[in-house]
């Protein structure tokens, strides 16, 4: 266990909702509008925990727990993920399946908390996404083989060391995988084209219609726990491409930041894919993957 | 050794006075019986994984083949282990199913055929010779037959009994095949002659490996050899289905590794038949296995899957062997025994559950249950930690075991050029875990959440304590394993290190990293477990005083809501299912006014009963040989002799 590495794990988890922020922010700017204010998911957070809930007649005893588990997942997640210079707070040879296993256990949990209530809008919203993930997880593993050829690691912290100062010359590679991984953050965490966070349809809502019967505190788990996973999907993939040195944590703020206003500027200019067309977007995700792990195999 | 034997004696003593002593004091008596044989026999085998003395017996015969050879080394103690614990929690929990059902004589057959296919399973992985081996192998599946027929008076469970019976046959035909093949080069018919007349000419690998394939692949139920499966399962009662779905499907597992094990230095080409075999059984288990509306069923193609995620692992291992990679060998292979042993836990535990859940509502249709989570809060702990481990997440066992299957193959990238393209099946156990994903958030929301769909799932009431128990004692071992992963990763890769599968140890320090990653598995599982206690104690404190409002879930304003109008398992699976268009076994029959899908199995259904309906065909037109007149059948002996002596007089046996 490396204990240095949870500064950095904590500074990521408390900058997660700006962020979110920040994407919104960008995406209201190049539409034209005014948008919300960058620190808005907090203020929200604080609302939220501080509300009761209406809790469905139908769920079950399990129901405390999902919301929880949704982020706590997400939270074992980031203790996986190598943040600061000195790698990830948990490390182990693997550790890669651990940290795709805890983004499926909060898939998962999100699932089962739309199943609570019952209700047909969570039940569509949740086959969308099993269906969204079945493109992803792939795409996820294709890149972390091909991470893996590149530099001889076995777990995160090697993966995502600065491979780039590694192979320079696999740099191609590496790019590929970069693209790869950024379809897979549209993917995973609902962001235009693949999903549109601020739609008012249920029927054409993916993530959005799964917490629809949520409220309160488990609302708020929900939706912290969304944009801890877009954060640090952003900083995975700024660890791709940032070059390492002493300013590690600086540059990886940064470039999470840079990945934000990137994912807000494709949401401003994109409009959403319809349903039936996604698996063709996510097939990019595949592709691009199967593209650098093939440059890697030489 | 004396103590597995009585063990067995125990088992078989266990079925007879099942079948003689009367109901009231027979059932405990034979139950009593079955669990000590259980304890006598896992006793020896976790001994020997301790690292005690492999032990052996011999039977001097007088039959052809040698003596019969009995020997418990460390790869059959690794396979006891699991028979003898499914074994006695689906006994217990059988008992616990038919407590009800008294005097029945059917249920004494059922009951006393449960040891007969535990012992005859025990001795198939400890047979060291060609004859006691099939002896065991046979009295296994007949058993299995017999267990199966259970509900024989039911037209479907005798037509899956049927396939299941030609199924198993051609599976022995195989192997009798090989064996005596395999025989005709060696003095007698024990393993040790056996493979010691393979390592003097390895080019026999080329006939005896694919037959094995054949063989033990059909009792494996991969793919495409797996169509005998669904049915034969579904068909079972549920603790049966536990069994055979959970352990007696090893077998074939096991049989693939003894015989791979046996070539000193398998081929290549038989690495990446095993992993491409691995490959196709693991994604379209779990793709048919969605597209199932009965539940058994469903279980029954997830073992098809959880088989290709073993082949994986072993493919993986044989390359290893194969091409001198000792760390890439002893983690596929120790990947691929641990997933045999935690398949055989949770997928028992998910059979059980399954029992509980027909045995509460008699239905097996997913989409006519719903709302069972309320009613019976023990079976859905349970299922759901099930469904947790086979999708392979943390905390559970399933995880550990793909975690280490996804390690070997990353190993694979260390030795030659042609190993590194091992790392793409990452993709294959990264599809996988997400499609099982699908198929367990379909089980788990629609069976236990939301409303009952129907009268008998709103009458379910909570399993009995006799099927609580077994429940929760499996339950504790996939937690248990998936909590403290080196309890069993460690021995799995001992094993591996005893066999011939590496002839060289790993590299030094290859594998410490692997086996201190199991403690921060154990670590993480812990972190995650205290984590969401945390959180849920917060939010308790935050929704303190009556800040709950328990309500009708909103349909946008829609009063008269039914259970009718929740999503159900089909439209779940339906988007999914489509893209992968007619390869998901999935045939959609429009009417005016209803939409219904049909999952088919496009083996069983769209190749081999075709297939065998022309050859019935065919045949027909040799009927006019059948004229029932018996001068006609005495000359047709006449003409066989005739052409038989014929034969001999020409020399065609030497």
């Amino acid at each position: 266990m490396n204990a240095a590495g949870l500064a950095p794990v904590l500074l990521l988890m408390g900058l997660a909702p700006l962020v979110q922020g920040l994407v919104h922010r960008t995406r209201a700017l190049i539409t034209g509008r005014r948008g919300i204010p960058l620190l808005q998911l907090y203020r929200d957070l604080w609302k939220l925990a501080r509300k009761g809930t209406v809790v469905s007649r139908t769920s079950s005893g399990l129901f405390a727990a999902l919301p929880s588990a949704v982020l706590a997942a997400a939270i074992g997640a980031a203790l996986l993920a190598p943040l600061g210079p000195g790698g990830s707070v948990l490390r182990f040879p693997g550790d890669f399946v651990a940290f795709a296993g805890l983004l499926a256990l909060s898939r998962y949990a999100l699932v089962l908390a739309g199943f609570e209530s019952g209700s047909s809008f969570e039940g569509m919203g949740a086959s969308r996404e099993v269906t969204i993930a079945t493109f992803a997880e792939p795409a996820l593993f294709l890149c972390l083989a091909a991470l893996a050829l590149v530099t001889g690691g076995r777990d995160m912290s090697s993966l995502f060391g600065s491979p780039m100062a590694r192979a320079p010359l696999l740099a191609p590679a590496l790019i590929l995988v970069a693209g790869s991984l950024f379809v897979l953050l549209l993917a995973e965490t609902g962001q235009v084209p693949v999903d549109d966070p601020t739609t008012h349809l249920e029927l054409t809502m993916i993530h959005e219609v799964i917490v629809l019967d949520l409220g309160g505190p488990d609302l708020g788990c929900v939706l912290y726990a969304a944009s801890l996973k877009l954060t640090l999907l952003a900083a995975l993939i700024a660890a791709v491409l940032v070059p390492p040195g002493p300013m590690h944590l600086p540059w990886m703020v940064a470039g999470v930041a840079a990945i934000a206003v990137v994912v807000g500027v494709v949401a401003g200019f994109s409009a959403r894919i319809r349903l039936d067309r996604l698996p063709q977007f996510l097939t990019a995700a595949v592709v691009l993957a199967s593209l650098a792990l093939a440059l890697t195999l030489r | 050794m004396t103590w597995f034997l009585l063990g067995m004696a125990a088992l078989a003593i266990a079925a007879v006075v099942r079948l003689v002593v009367p109901w009231r004091a027979g059932r405990p008596a034979s139950l009593a019986l079955v669990l000590a044989g259980c304890a006598a026999a896992g006793g020896t085998a976790l001994r020997v994984l301790a690292g005690g003395p492999g032990v052996e017996w011999s039977f001097p015969t007088t039959l052809p083949g040698g003596p019969w050879l009995l020997r418990l080394d460390p790869l059959a103690a690794w396979f006891v282990v699991p028979i003898v614990i499914v074994g006695a929690c689906g006994a217990l929990f059988g008992s616990g199913t038919f407590a009800r059902e008294r005097r029945s004589g059917r249920v004494a057959t059922t009951e006393a055929m449960m040891p007969i296919l535990l012992g005859a399973m025990a001795l198939v992985v400890t047979a060291q010779a060609v004859v006691p081996f099939l002896i065991a192998w046979e009295t296994m599946a007949i058993a299995g037959l017999l267990l199966i027929l259970h509900e024989g008076e039911r037209v479907e469970v005798r037509r899956s009994a049927l396939v299941y019976l030609v199924a198993t046959h051609a599976a022995t035909l195989a192997l009798v095949a090989m064996f005596a093949l395999w025989g005709s080069q060696s003095p007698d018919l024990t393993f040790p002659s056996l493979q010691a007349s393979l390592r003097a000419r390895p080019e026999w690998c080329l006939l005896v490996l694919p037959l094995g394939l054949l063989g033990f692949g059909i009792k494996a139920g991969m793919i495409p050899l797996h169509s005998w499966l669904p049915g034969a399962h579904s068909s079972a009662p549920s603790h049966v289905s536990a069994v055979l779905s959970g352990v007696m499907i090893k077998t074939g597992i096991y049989g693939l590794l003894r015989i791979t094990l046996m070539a000193e230095r398998v081929p290549v080409w038989w690495g990446w038949l095993l992993l491409c075999s691995g490959l196709l059984s693991g994604v379209l288990g779990v793709l048919w296995a969605l597209a199932q509306h009965d539940l058994k069923r469903l279980l029954a193609y997830h073992s098809v899957e959880n088989i290709g995620i073993i082949l994986i692992g072993m493919g993986a291992g044989a390359l290893g062997t194969a091409s001198g990679q000792p760390l890439l060998a002893v983690l596929g292979y120790g990947g691929a025994l641990l997933h045999t042993l935690n398949h055989a836990l949770f997928k028992s535990l998910l059979f059980l559950g399954s029992g509980a859940v027909v045995h509460a509502t008699g239905t097996r249709e997913i989409d006519s249950l719903g709302g069972l989570a309320r009613r019976m809060p023990w079976t859905w702990a349970t299922f759901l930690i099930a469904s947790v481990a086979i999708v392979g997440l943390p905390p559970l066992n399933g995880f550990v075991s793909e975690w280490t299957i996804a390690q070997a193959l990353l190993a694979g990238s260390e030795g030659p050029a042609s190993l590194r393209v091992l790392a793409i099946s990452l993709a294959g156990l990264g599809l996988i875990g997400a499609l099982a994903l699908a198929c367990f958030t379909k089980v788990d929301g629609v069976i236990f959440l939301g409303q009952p769909r129907s009268e008998s799932a709103r009458a379910a009431q909570e399993a009995g304590r006799g099927q609580r128990v077994p429940l929760v004692l499996v339950s504790a071992l996939c937690l248990g394993i998936g909590l403290a992963p080196g309890v069993a990763l460690a021995p799995a890769l001992r094993v591996v290190a005893s066999t011939a599968a590496v002839s060289s140890p790993p590299p030094a320090g290859a594998l410490e990293p692997i086996l201190a990653g199991a403690l921060s598995v154990t670590g993480l599982g812990v972190a995650l477990l205290s984590i969401i206690g945390l959180l849920v104690l917060v939010r308790r404190l935050l929704l303190a005083r009556g800040r709950i409002t328990i309500d009708s879930t909103w349909a946008c304003g829609y009063p008269a809501v039914t259970s009718r109008m929740q999503y159900t398992a089909a439209s779940f699976a339906a988007p999914l299912l489509g893209m992968f268009g007619a390869a998901s076994g999935i045939v959609i029959e429009r009417r005016a006014r209803t939409v219904h899908t049909r999952p088919v199995d496009l083996v069983l259904d769209r190749a081999a009963r075709p297939l065998w309906d022309r050859l019935q065909h065919a045949a027909g037109r040799l009927r006019w040989m059948q004229s029932g007149r018996l001068h006609w059948y005495l000359l047709y002996v006449l003409a066989t002799l005739a052409i038989l002596l014929g034969y001999l007089a020409a020399g065609g046996i030497r």
